[in-house]
């Protein structure tokens, strides 16, 4: 098996050696997972960019672990000349959502990140570009946090029609079909408070 | 020989019959349902044999086609363009999102119920309407035009207050440029 990813293998590597905490393994052909501490971030990155050829960002998307209370962020890089995709993910904390800015490094990052700045509330030092961006006139919490309640949102500030009292859940309808049970975190934060 | 009422009235019904034969339509897509307008404009459906047509304007437009979920920040665009198109003028909701919310009904930035907001003269159901659908509303529409009472602008003239009054509430920061029709 070690014989087919040599490249990947060698970038493994070499992310070893220079990173000592950073935890990187191989998931499949042409791509690999990286998971760093979050003050290691912008250097790798830096690393990554310059001296391992990840020229481009291909996306950068945050997700919302509210049982860890933690954001996660993840920023796939690829690499034109080793035809690899790189997975790097970071764990911020949810309270205080505040990381550093790329944009110095791909300039693309500035615009996602206005989108977090948005839709999660992450506050990226060093970009001066945080303003409204998708939201117009938007005043409750970031609309994709998993504590804000859409539905409650959607209730109180629009109209709804009568005649949609007998929707189902699609989660309850499918469990009792298939007979599994609904996880226990899924039901905490189910827009209908299952029990 | 004829009174002034019976005139007016022939004349509404020749207004009318020249009206429903040319609806010209506003190039405005919302939501996803304007994908379904090039092939009913297009050689397959042809929906010019009755007279429908593209329009680049607002303001030479008859008809203006919800195609779609409609979320707030939309909304504010398609108030200003349904306000500076001219008379005889049309709404047509298109689609299950303008009726009940479709599969948007618990968004956070979408609106549920078209009429609340804007005078709606026909409602197309379907979660995409394919174009035989959007044919045979245009073709309510004529009927209603026909018979005079496709009367959305005017409804939405004699109840202004109350349509404002909904589109306030859902527009938080009015800032909107008030037309003296």
């Amino acid at each position: 098996m070690d014989k087919d990813f040599i490249n990947e293998n060698k970038t493994i590597e070499e992310i070893k050696n220079t990173f000592h905490s950073a935890e990187a393994k191989l998931q499949r052909k042409n791509r690999i997972i990286v998971k760093l501490r979050s003050d290691l971030i912008p250097p790798f990155l830096s690393y990554a960019k310059n001296y391992l050829s990840f020229d481009h960002l291909a996306h950068f998307s945050c997700v919302d672990w509210i049982e860890d209370n933690q954001f996660e962020l993840v920023y796939i890089l690829y690499s034109y000349e080793k035809n690899i995709i790189a997975i790097v993910k970071t764990r911020i904390d949810r309270e205080k959502a505040e990381f550093v800015t790329v944009k110095h490094l791909w300039r693309q990052a500035e615009t996602f990140e206005r989108e977090f700045h948005e839709m999660y509330g992450i506050n990226f030092t060093g970009n001066n570009r945080l303003t409204e961006f998708i939201l117009e006139d938007w005043d409750d919490i970031p609309p994709m946090r998993r504590d804000f309640d859409t539905m409650q949102y959607s209730k109180e500030n629009f109209y709804t029609r009568p005649g949609r009292e007998d929707a189902q859940d699609v989660r309850e309808v499918i469990t009792k079909k298939s007979g599994e049970k609904i996880p226990d975190f899924a039901k905490e934060f189910s827009v209908r408070k299952l029990k | 020989m004829y009174n002034d009422k019976e005139a007016s009235k022939i004349v509404d019904i020749i207004k009318n019959f020249a009206r429903k034969h040319s609806l010209w339509i506003v190039a405005y897509g919302t939501g996803c349902g304007a994908i379904e307008l090039p092939p009913t404009m297009t050689s397959r459906y042809d929906a010019e044999r009755f007279g429908i047509r593209g329009s680049a304007t607002p303001r030479q437009a008859d008809v203006l086609l919800i195609t779609g979920y409609l979320s707030v920040k939309t909304l504010k665009r398609v108030i200003r363009t349904y306000e500076q198109m001219q008379e005889p003028k049309y709404v047509i909701g298109f689609g299950s999102c303008t009726i009940n919310g479709g599969m948007y009904w618990d968004s956070y930035n979408t609106i549920k119920a078209l009429d609340r907001y804007l005078p709606v003269d026909v409602y197309i159901n379907g979660c995409m309407p394919r174009p035989e659908a959007v044919i045979s509303g245009f073709i309510k529409l004529q009927e209603l035009i026909a018979q005079g009472k496709a009367d959305g602008a005017k409804r939405y003239q004699e109840n202004l207050e109350w349509y404002r009054e909904n589109q306030r509430k859902v527009i938080k920061n009015w800032r909107m440029p008030e037309y003296n029709w």
